[in-house]
């Protein structure tokens, strides 16, 4: 009650504004951005399941068995059933293979199915399925069937009414036995259709959606039932670009978030140091007048406590707000609707609330308790100010909970605390350093100047703090700005606008030069044309595969028949790593292995591979290891033989080139022309790579923004809390008589030098954070940021001295006689 | 009411021994009024500390309303100011947070007075402030404050009042109304009063001058009859 009424009264008196708006600060960005990024990370997941359909796959040869199904429902998943198979489709007129896609009514659990009413116009997004006995065609295959909207076609023994134009399904992308033209139809016709028999080659793939917690219970519970055949699916092993791309932007906006909790716990230092000195008189005061230290202490910390609670109740309001104003406000660039608001920000602003109060506030406020009442007759006992030492610790301590709490990463939060720490030393040495010679140089000079450069190096705590702090503030931004544009880069690279989104295989050799004529004939480049022979790697060096220790069969290629090819040159895209490439005479058996699959297979130059290739035996020896870019979308191969080696085996051909949207019609005269081959469509799944892009992005962009507002009130808190004894001294110098443009200059001087000083600091520390985040966090390639250095030091002295002169025009303004009253 | 002896008053600087104040004897009744004089530096302030137990002696013991200030830690002493001991201060050392009426009832507060805020309300009035007690300090000027402070020092009764140059800061005219009002108070309330002032007038005012030179005690004159 008391306290209530003390709390009342310091906040009409307006001590507690700024330490609240800091609070408030605080938990409004953790509450706003942690929220804003669980929700944006949450639907940028959702969306790109959509390439799955689902939240996880099994994909399976057989059919599995109904109690697997069955605890998966236990568990609250949702499931879908998708049956693949290939399988000639019979109209009238012709018949086509067919790619054959039966779907079960739940699905698509993630994502939508894109028809047209008729072939090649307009296309929708519908959650429609095939109804039993109807089938929706590729609008690829009309022309093939020489069929309409309404006719039927035959599969198996099964007609089946053409009703739709089937455009994509989400999940289109997600396997490469989906090839040839698509035909939709319901589970319900497989089995009358009786095109699937005990033999046939089949995928069936069984959707689950549902909790990740859920999910990978699920997952866990089959571990024992599951064999090779079975596989699961989840979006990092079928997209691993976006995943890539996903997991980086979810790390960054991680880390952004707790740079900005980071930020806003220095600005409730700022803000608590402020309050306690401004409170030391009262507390002197107050103790002459009888309160013990045990009431003073009850007192502020009861303050402190009620103060944070109010702020963790506006910060989550607040927070709401602002993620919610965010979402608004991107929604149009991300195109897909925000998942509800969960209760984590209300825990996590309340967490921060309690954990900057103790970490970053209690400290100076406990503090308070010590004053010594004499100091109402001795103005100078106990102004020292809280040594940075403690409220540096106490700091870090209360950073590195809040981050880790936060991040649940270790690296990250050791990347960043190296950084800080390395500040903080370096603050330590170079900021006592530069007062120190400042006030050998006061000894030099006379009057005011002297007066003026011996305050500044009466302040040098004070001022080490504030350079401490701003460092941080300027440290946060240039480790942000920094990985922005590198992951921006990083990303662009990745998809360049031309990257194939066609792939042709199944290419005989005497389709090829059709193929190209093709190509030639509509001016399509493609990435070349790769002859593609069918094998299997049996042995190494002599020794039967399966028994070299530590081959990791589960990622398939191994133990399978793998894609070989041969080519006279190194690929334009490919790098070589080890040995030499051969020349275009070269007679003997030579193979170039990708630099990956021979540290699987502990391959190296001269190793002796060998291969059942349609039965028959080749032996071939390891001249060169090369680096692929497997994101490039090119054919790529594990396998390159020197020309001829593979010459007698029976090959097919396989190219990949990159079609504008609107030319896709073109394809059709391709099928037509050369029904045979396999038409791969990239196109779809690229497009929602790119989408995903831009939207990380985007949430990066604005992320960042508010990072940047939360660092430019850290700056302003921090030089608003030197004003007081800046204040009073230059009241104090002004009555000695210096003048305005003498006080002004020292303030500017001053100010300036805790700017470039800060900068250098805020330099190396991002410099070192950078390096450790981005070799032990992002996976990329460190870098060196030289304009940092010069960049940063100038900035900051520019902005902290146009800003602390903008602050402190008021102490070189008013008469020297006002502000003395007042203090 | 206050009985000191053979106080000292030693403090470490830099790194040699200050001596502050050196074995000083001292002892002031109830209701008496005391002015300590002497020049700057010669140790006033710190005996008014240590007499209002804000420090600890080095040497010596003090009483203060029967209690012996060496055995009393920090919090007793502060509870035994609580109940006995008000102060007023050169630079006022009003609270800025709060208004002239919250200020006044702090110390009443802290003696955990039911009827504080009305108590507060009269001294204010006493002070000729009654129209001014929601105004906060800045808004008042530095004569004003000093008659909050007043108010704040006579409100809670107490048996002994600390004046440190309570007209330091204020002009001659605001100084000499101030100091009637000081002693007027004081004579009503029947107070003790140790006052340190420069001032010769304020001082010939009190009942007694204790003159203090490079922290020893080297006059004690009782003026019988000259206060008022
Ligand atoms: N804690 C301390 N540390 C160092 N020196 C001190 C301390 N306390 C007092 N002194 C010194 O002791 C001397 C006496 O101080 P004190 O404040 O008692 O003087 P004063 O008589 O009140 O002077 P004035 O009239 O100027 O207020 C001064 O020289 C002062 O600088
Ligand atoms: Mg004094």
């Amino acid at each position: 009650m008391q306290h209530l009424r003390w709390l009342m009264r310091e906040w009409r008196g307006g001590e507690l504004a700024l330490l609240l708006v800091s609070l408030v600060l605080a938990v409004t960005i953790v509450s706003g951005i942690a929220g804003f990024a669980d929700r944006l990370q949450r639907g940028i997941v959702g969306e790109s399941n959509k390439f799955l359909a689902a939240d996880l796959v099994l994909q399976s040869p057989r059919e599995v068995p109904q109690d697997w199904l069955a605890s998966a429902a236990q568990l609250d998943l949702e499931t879908a059933r998708v049956v693949e198979f290939r399988s000639m489709i019979a109209a009238q007129e012709s018949m086509q293979l067919a790619s054959v896609k039966a779907v079960s009514d739940q699905y698509p659990l993630k994502g939508m199915l894109r028809i047209s009413d008729q072939p090649f116009t307009l296309s929708y997004e519908t959650r429609a399925k095939p109804a039993v006995g109807e089938a929706w065609l590729d609008a690829r295959l009309f022309p093939l069937l020489k069929v309409g909207i309404g006719d039927s076609v035959r599969l198996g023994d099964r007609q089946l009414l053409v009703s739709k134009a089937l455009v994509s399904e989400p999940d289109r992308g997600s396997t490469f036995a989906g090839m040839g033209p698509r035909v939709l139809i319901n589970t319900a016709d497989v089995a009358a259709s009786g095109v699937v028999r005990a033999g046939s080659l089949v995928d069936y793939r069984y959707l689950f959606a549902g909790e990740d917690a859920s999910l990978t219970a699920f997952q866990n519970s089959l571990a024992g039932s599951l064999d090779a055949s079975h596989q699961w699916q989840r979006l990092k092993d079928s997209q691993p670009q976006i995943s890539q791309t996903l997991e980086r932007a979810e790390r960054f906006l991680l880390l952004a978030g707790s740079f900005g909790v980071a930020l806003a716990g220095v600005a409730v230092a700022l803000a608590a140091r402020r309050y306690s000195q401004r409170h030391l008189d009262a507390v002197a005061v107050m103790k002459a007048f009888g309160a013990t230290s045990g009431r003073i202490l009850r007192l502020y910390v009861g303050n402190i406590l009620l103060l944070a609670v109010g702020a963790a109740i506006a910060g989550w309001a607040l927070g709401m707000a602002l993620q919610s104003a965010l979402f608004t406000l991107i929604q149009d660039l991300v195109g897909f609707r925000a998942p509800a608001a969960s209760w984590a920000p209300i825990i996590a602003g309340s967490v921060t609330a309690f954990i900057c109060v103790f970490a970053f506030a209690l400290p100076p406020v406990l503090r308070l308790r010590d004053v010594a009442p004499l100091r109402v007759l001795r103005r100078d006992i106990g102004n020292e100010g809280l040594s940075v030492m403690v409220s540096a610790v106490s700091g870090i301590v209360g950073l590195s909970v809040l981050m880790l709490w936060y991040t649940q990463s270790l690296e990250l939060v050791a990347a960043v605390l190296l950084g800080v720490v390395a500040i903080l030393g370096l603050a330590g040495v170079l900021v006592l350093r530069v007062f120190s010679s400042i006030r050998r140089l006061a000894s030099r000079v006379g009057g005011v100047t002297r007066l003026a450069l011996s305050a500044m190096y009466r302040r040098r705590h004070a001022n080490a703090f504030q350079v401490v702090s701003l460092a941080l503030a300027m440290m946060v931004l240039l480790c942000l700005i920094a990985m922005r544009s590198s992951l921006l880069s990083d990303w662009q690279v990745q998809l360049p606008a031309d990257t194939p989104n066609h792939f042709l295989i199944n290419i005989a050799p005497d389709e090829v030069p059709a193929v190209k004529a093709w190509l030639d004939e509509h001016d399509v480049e493609f990435a070349g044309l790769y002859p593609m022979v069918r094998g299997r790697l049996v042995k190494i060096d002599g020794r039967e595969l399966a028994e070299i220790p530590n081959v990791d069969e589960n990622r398939g290629s191994v133990n399978r028949e793998i894609n070989l090819s041969w080519s006279e040159n190194l690929p334009s895209d490919n790098g070589l790593v080890e040995g030499q490439w051969w020349a275009a005479d070269e007679t003997r058996n030579l193979v170039s292995i990708e630099q990956e699959f021979a540290d699987r297979l502990k391959v190296s130059i001269g190793s002796k591979l060998e291969f059942l290739i349609g039965g028959l035996p080749l032996t071939a020896e390891v001249s060169s290891i090369r680096s692929l870019r497997w994101d490039s979308m090119r054919p790529n191969f594990y396998l390159l033989f020197a020309p001829g080696v593979l010459a007698d085996y029976p090959s097919s051909s396989i190219t990949s080139f990159y079609l504008e949207p609107g030319n896709k019609v073109i394809l059709n005269e391709l099928l037509t022309r050369i029904p045979t081959v396999t038409l791969i469509e990239m196109d779809a799944v690229i497009a929602q790579a790119r989408s995903v892009i831009a939207q990380v992005s985007a949430a990066l962009e604005l992320v960042l923004l508010l990072i940047l507002s939360a660092a430019l009130l850290v700056g302003a808190a921090n030089i608003q809390s030197s004003l007081d004894s800046r204040l009073h001294e230059n009241a104090v110098l002004r009555t000695l008589g210096a003048s305005r443009q003498v006080i002004a200059r020292g303030l500017v001087a001053e100010f300036a030098l805790i700017g470039a000083v800060s900068g250098l600091l805020a330099s190396a520390g991002a410099e070192l954070s950078l390096y450790l985040l981005q070799t032990l966090v992002l996976d990329m390639t460190a870098s060196w940021h030289p304009l940092f250095w010069v960049l940063a030091p100038v900035s900051g002295a520019v902005l902290v001295a146009l800003s602390g002169w903008w602050f402190c025009r008021a102490v070189v303004t008013t008469p020297p006689l006002y502000v003395l009253r007042q203090l | 009411m206050i009985r000191a002896k053979q106080v000292s008053k030693r403090v470490r600087v830099a790194d040699a021994e200050l001596s502050i104040l050196k074995g000083s004897d001292l002892e002031i009744k109830s209701g008496e009024s005391v002015a300590i004089i002497g020049p700057s530096g010669s140790g006033k302030s710190t005996l008014l500390g240590l007499l209002a137990g804000l420090d600890d002696v080095s040497d010596g013991d003090i009483w203060l309303c029967g209690e012996h200030l060496n055995a009393l830690d920090e919090d007793q002493r502060a509870e035994l100011r609580a109940r006995h001991v008000g102060f007023v201060f050169q630079s006022f050392q009003l609270l800025p947070g709060l208004t002239a009426l919250e200020n006044v009832m702090m110390p009443l507060e802290l003696r955990g007075d039911k009827k504080a805020a009305s108590t507060a309300a009269e001294f204010l009035e006493r002070v000729g402030l009654a129209h001014r007690l929601d105004h906060y300090p800045r808004q008042l000027s530095g004569g004003e404050q000093q008659r909050v402070a007043l108010a704040r020092a006579f409100a809670a009764k107490p048996s002994i009042l600390f004046a440190d140059e309570p007209t330091g800061n204020l002009d001659a005219a605001t100084g000499t109304s101030i100091n009637d009002l000081l002693f007027t108070m004081n004579r009503e309330s029947g107070t003790t009063l140790v006052l340190v002032t420069h001032e010769p007038n304020l001082a010939k005012r009190c009942d007694r001058r204790i003159t203090l030179a490079a922290g020893e005690i080297v006059g004690d004159d009782r003026i019988n009859g000259t206060a008022d």
